[in-house]
């Protein structure tokens, strides 16, 4: 084959796949700046007539549509949620994997197997103990219960990242530390920490975006606006008698936005996290 | 101003004990090389005087202080890493002062010492360069500048020169070399390779196992080495060791050939004990081809398999006793594969040793 | 004890800085399994409390056990996974080759091919709900105006069209994973053994098959492995997009396990069901993680 002709496939079929990746966000991003009316209009109206901003004036209560979702107290109890994990899980984390990492200890194979193996249990099938346990004791429905939940979570995660940041870090620079007159604590806090801060960030990151999304756990041990949060409050939607797609898709912007960003912002070191980790061992 | 000793230092890793007792004195301002192949300890034992290992008994003392118990920073020590652990996120004058200014000193007095230390390596151009704009021989220079600039009691070098190439660890030997004669200041150094051992020390100690084997001078653990361990380690190429059996003052070999064994030794060996005759290449030479010396020479025939040209010499591979050995040709000439040459020993400079126990037979 | 104790002591300070993790673990996974290991034998139901105590031994494993809807869900997860994990393998590795040999915009290309793995399950299940809606979907709307049907096709009603559609939500959600990790071990690939190849006299899908394949294999499987971490996501994706339905007709293994908890409030024959749900997490984990530790083994060579 000509190569010529063989780039231009090769175009084409990536085109194809970008296509396919970006389109449904897309979609969504556009439908959430069109009306019901013409969202629902049959033949379909494939270019939109007018766009507006009313769908986000509508589910942040403003406007004369306004919607029974209260996403105002959503997207804060997502904020605050995923925040506090975030920043519990990146400590325990970090505490955990530089221990992992610079430390020998009896039981540190299996220990680190059964952190790792914590992850695996499905959100839905947690749920039902945690449902109980946390109703009991008064925390069901609350933010607390939730960080709590999510901070388990995101502690295997963020121990692996974070073992493999440290482990990056020759060991001897801290011992030169050392020798250099810091005590251990300085070490870390001088050398280490600096050489794996964008390491442990990225960790972080990626810790905010899976409370940030998740729903499996939330949909069950949050039931008022005091705590649930977006994802969950996107299937109030689904309650109502007809959908309203034009709330649905603005409201999936607001969630998507973020997420977006810290993506980007987190890709480089996350690759380098998730392989180093594994094949290096 | 230090000394550093040593007394019955162990190291133990759960059961499994690494250094069995050793005992060593250094005294002030003495430079000396901890030396042996791999997993002999010597590592163990230098990052135990660091104070990077704890000690599992026994007693380590810089000065008249005993810091068994003392972190690193208390000891009053610097060290140089294999690696050289430059920290990457710091200048090279950040990382040459980083140890001043953690220990609080006065910004001017670090800018002096950093300036100073720079001088005497050369590293003036770059102290505001970051660890990974320097080559390999440089990052060298940085963890040495970094060790000089407190004036500690003690230097630890630990296999400082391993990841050079070979023409930039002659010119860092010499450079340690004279380190050490403008700073005065105890060096203990880590090193698998005898010739930096050789050319470094004041006194040469010989590690295997977790055990001392010998202590001494380059020349003494050359000219008496007190093993066939010591023997095979120290000196380029390795000693040949031959083993054999003794009959009237002769040492039988394998394939029937014999050597008389050396002045030293005739009429003290028992007839029929086991040993191992021990000479460096540099004492079997061709006829003809020898550095005028007198002594008591013994003649022997030698099939040459091959020469290994040098220029001014040459290395011969031969066999005897079924042993390949080496021995030395001055003012070479072309050597065919297959000749047969008449080779003189130098028998002084023989070694005996006792083929069971491998320790030397000399008293 | 004394041992135990100078264990302790010797290794405070790790022992100190995973504590923290085990703890919360500990209060946050292990007690809770513990618990619900413990109800699994009870006929708790969640409307009657004092059923907790009632003790009904192996009982709710022999309901399950002779359970036929819950066989079709285990059934189809098994199914749902297989397909899902299989394909996303193949189409990370080819768009992992496609991206590899793309000189311009190949940056672009990976960023943008990291946004799905970012998106919340349960956005991807929305808008795959969206697009494929009978009435109003983009999908059949285009499908109609290009005059390929004339009937909307019902995506998310039939039966196999609905496996279909949440396979292929699951399947855009996370081929991404397989795709970056397999571009990084590309990345990562050292020349010198394809060159040799070459040089061998291999063609272009031998140099593939016997070289560049297993200098992936590691990459591959941690992919595997951290996506069999979270294949319960699926649930989310699900939940939004069928519910389960219409009919259990795409009712998985977690959704049943949603269903008999909550709505039925069978709470102990959840646990049960749940059980067997994380058996099949650890076994997928579990294999895919020895088989990563094995092609390590291999990538010693290179």
């Amino acid at each position: 084959m000509p190569s010529r002709t063989k780039d231009i496939l090769i175009w084409i079929t990536t085109f194809m796949i970008m296509l396919i990746i970006c389109m449904p966000g897309l979609w969504i991003i556009l439908s959430a700046f069109r009306t019901n009316g013409e969202i629902l209009t049959k033949p379909a109206i494939w270019i939109p007539e007018t766009l507006t901003l009313d769908n986000f004036r509508a589910i942040f209560g403003y406007g004369e549509n306004v919607v029974g979702v209260p996403v105002a107290s959503y997207f804060r109890n997502s904020i605050i949620i995923s925040a506090t994990s975030t920043f519990l899980a990146v400590f325990i984390g970090m505490t955990g994997g530089y221990a992992f990492a610079r430390y020998r200890f009896p039981g540190k194979g299996s220990t680190f197997l059964w952190l790792m193996l914590s992850r695996t249990v499905p959100g839905i099938a947690l749920s039902l103990p945690i449902f109980i346990i946390w109703s009991r004791m008064g925390i069901i429905d609350t933010k607390f219960g939730v960080i709590l939940v999510y901070t388990a979570i995101n502690v295997p995660f963020t121990i692996w990242l974070t073992e493999g940041f440290f482990r990056q870090v020759p060991q001897d620079l801290n011992e030169a530390a050392q020798i250099d007159g810091c005590t251990r604590w300085e070490a870390f806090w001088k050398i280490e920490f600096p050489l794996a801060k964008s390491g442990i960030a990225s960790a972080g990151i990626f810790a905010f975006l899976t409370s940030w999304n998740e729903y499996a756990l939330a949909s069950q041990l949050t039931r008022s606006t005091d705590s649930k949060t977006l994802p969950v409050g996107l299937m109030d939607f689904t309650a109502q008698f007809t959908i309203d797609w034009a709330g649905m898709c603005a409201m999936a912007v607001i969630i998507i936005i973020p997420a977006l960003i810290l993506t980007f912002l987190v890709q480089k070191h996350l690759i380098a996290g998730l392989t180093f980790g594994g094949v290096k061992g | 101003m230090a000394e550093v000793s040593l007394k019955n230092v162990v190291k133990r890793y759960g059961a499994l004990e690494v250094v069995h007792g050793i005992d060593l004195e250094i005294a002030h301002n003495e430079f000396v090389v901890l030396v042996g192949p791999s997993g002999c300890g010597k590592s163990t034992t230098l990052r135990m005087i660091a104070g990077l290992e704890d000690i599992s008994d026994g007693e380590i003392a810089i000065g008249d202080k005993v810091v068994n118990m003392l972190p690193p920073r208390k000891r009053n020590i610097s060290m140089v890493f294999q690696n050289y652990a430059l920290y990457p996120h710091m200048s090279v004058r950040e990382n040459l002062g980083f140890s001043l200014k953690i220990a609080k000193r006065a910004p001017e007095d670090i800018t002096k010492a950093v300036d100073d230390a720079a001088d005497i390596l050369g590293l003036t151009e770059l102290l505001e360069r970051t660890p990974a704009e320097l080559s390999g021989g440089q990052r060298q220079r940085v963890a040495m500048g970094r060790a000089i600039v407190r004036h500690p009691d003690v230097f630890l070098f630990d296999e400082p020169l391993s990841n050079l190439d070979a023409k930039l660890r002659t010119q860092m030997r010499v450079e340690i070399k004279k380190l050490h004669s403008k700073v005065k200041t105890t060096i203990v150094y880590v090193t698998h390779d005898q010739i930096e051992a050789m050319t470094l020390a004041d006194r040469i100690v010989i590690m295997k196992d977790g055990h001392i084997v010998q202590i001494g001078t380059p020349l003494e653990v050359f000219e008496r080495p007190v093993d066939t361990f010591v023997a095979g380690f120290i000196g380029s190429p390795p000693m040949n060791l031959i083993e054999g059996s003794v009959k009237d003052d002769h040492v039988v070999f394998s394939d029937g050939r014999s050597l008389p064994v050396p002045p030293d030794f005739t009429g003290k060996i028992a007839n029929g004990r086991r040993v191992v005759f021990g000479f460096r290449a540099d004492v079997l030479m061709p006829k003809g081809h020898t550095l005028a010396e007198s002594g008591v020479l013994h003649d022997i025939d030698l099939t040459i398999d091959m020469a290994e040209p040098l220029g001014s010499e040459s290395i011969l591979l031969t066999t005897l006793g079924g042993q390949d050995i080496q021995a030395r040709m001055h003012n070479p000439r072309p050597v065919t594969s297959g000749e047969v040459l008449t080779c003189e020993l130098h028998l002084e400079k023989c070694h005996l040793f006792d083929a069971d126990t491998t320790q030397s037979l000399r008293g | 004890m004394s041992r135990f104790r100078r264990t302790i002591r010797e290794n405070a300070v790790p022992f100190a800085l995973i504590s923290p993790a085990i703890l919360v673990i500990l209060i946050v996974v292990l007690l809770p399994l513990l618990f619900s290991f413990y109800t699994s034998f009870s006929n708790y139901k969640l409307i009657r409390p004092d059923t907790l105590w009632d003790w009904i031994g192996l009982r709710n494993y022999e309901r399950i056990m002779g359970d036929w809807d819950f066989w079709v869900a285990f059934g189809r997860t098994v199914l749902f996974l297989t397909v899902a994990l299989n394909l996303e393998m193949l189409f990370g590795l080819g768009l992992a080759l496609l991206v590899n040999k793309i000189t311009y915009g190949q940056r672009t290309m990976r960023t943008i091919m990291m946004f799905p793995m970012m998106f919340s399950p349960i956005l991807v299940g929305f808008q795959f709900k969206y697009l494929f809606n009978d009435t109003i979907g983009l999908v059949n709307n285009a499908l109609q105006a290009l005059g390929i049907t004339h009937e909307a096709i019902p995506f998310l009603v039939d039966r196999w069209w609905a496996f279909f559609s949440i396979a292929f939500a699951e399947i855009w959600m996370s081929t991404s994973i397989f795709a970056i990790l397999i571009l990084a071990g590309l990345f990562a690939m050292p020349k010198d053994p394809v060159e040799a190849a070459k040089v061998d006299g291999c063609s272009n899908w031998q140099v593939f098959r016997h070289i560049t394949l297993p200098f992936l294999m590691p990459f591959i499987y941690i992919a595997m492995t951290i996506r069999s971490l979270d294949v319960a996501r699926a649930y989310d994706v699900v939940d939004v997009m069928t519910g389960g339905g219409p009919a259990g007709r795409t009712e998985l293994l977690w959704t049943l396990i949603a269903r008999t908890a909550y709505d039925d409030a069978r709470m102990g024959r959840a646990n049960a069901m749940a059980y067997v749900s994380i058996l099949l997490s650890i076994f997928f984990t579990w294999y895919f993680f020895r088989k990563l530790m094995d092609a390590r083994k291999h990538l010693g060579a290179f």
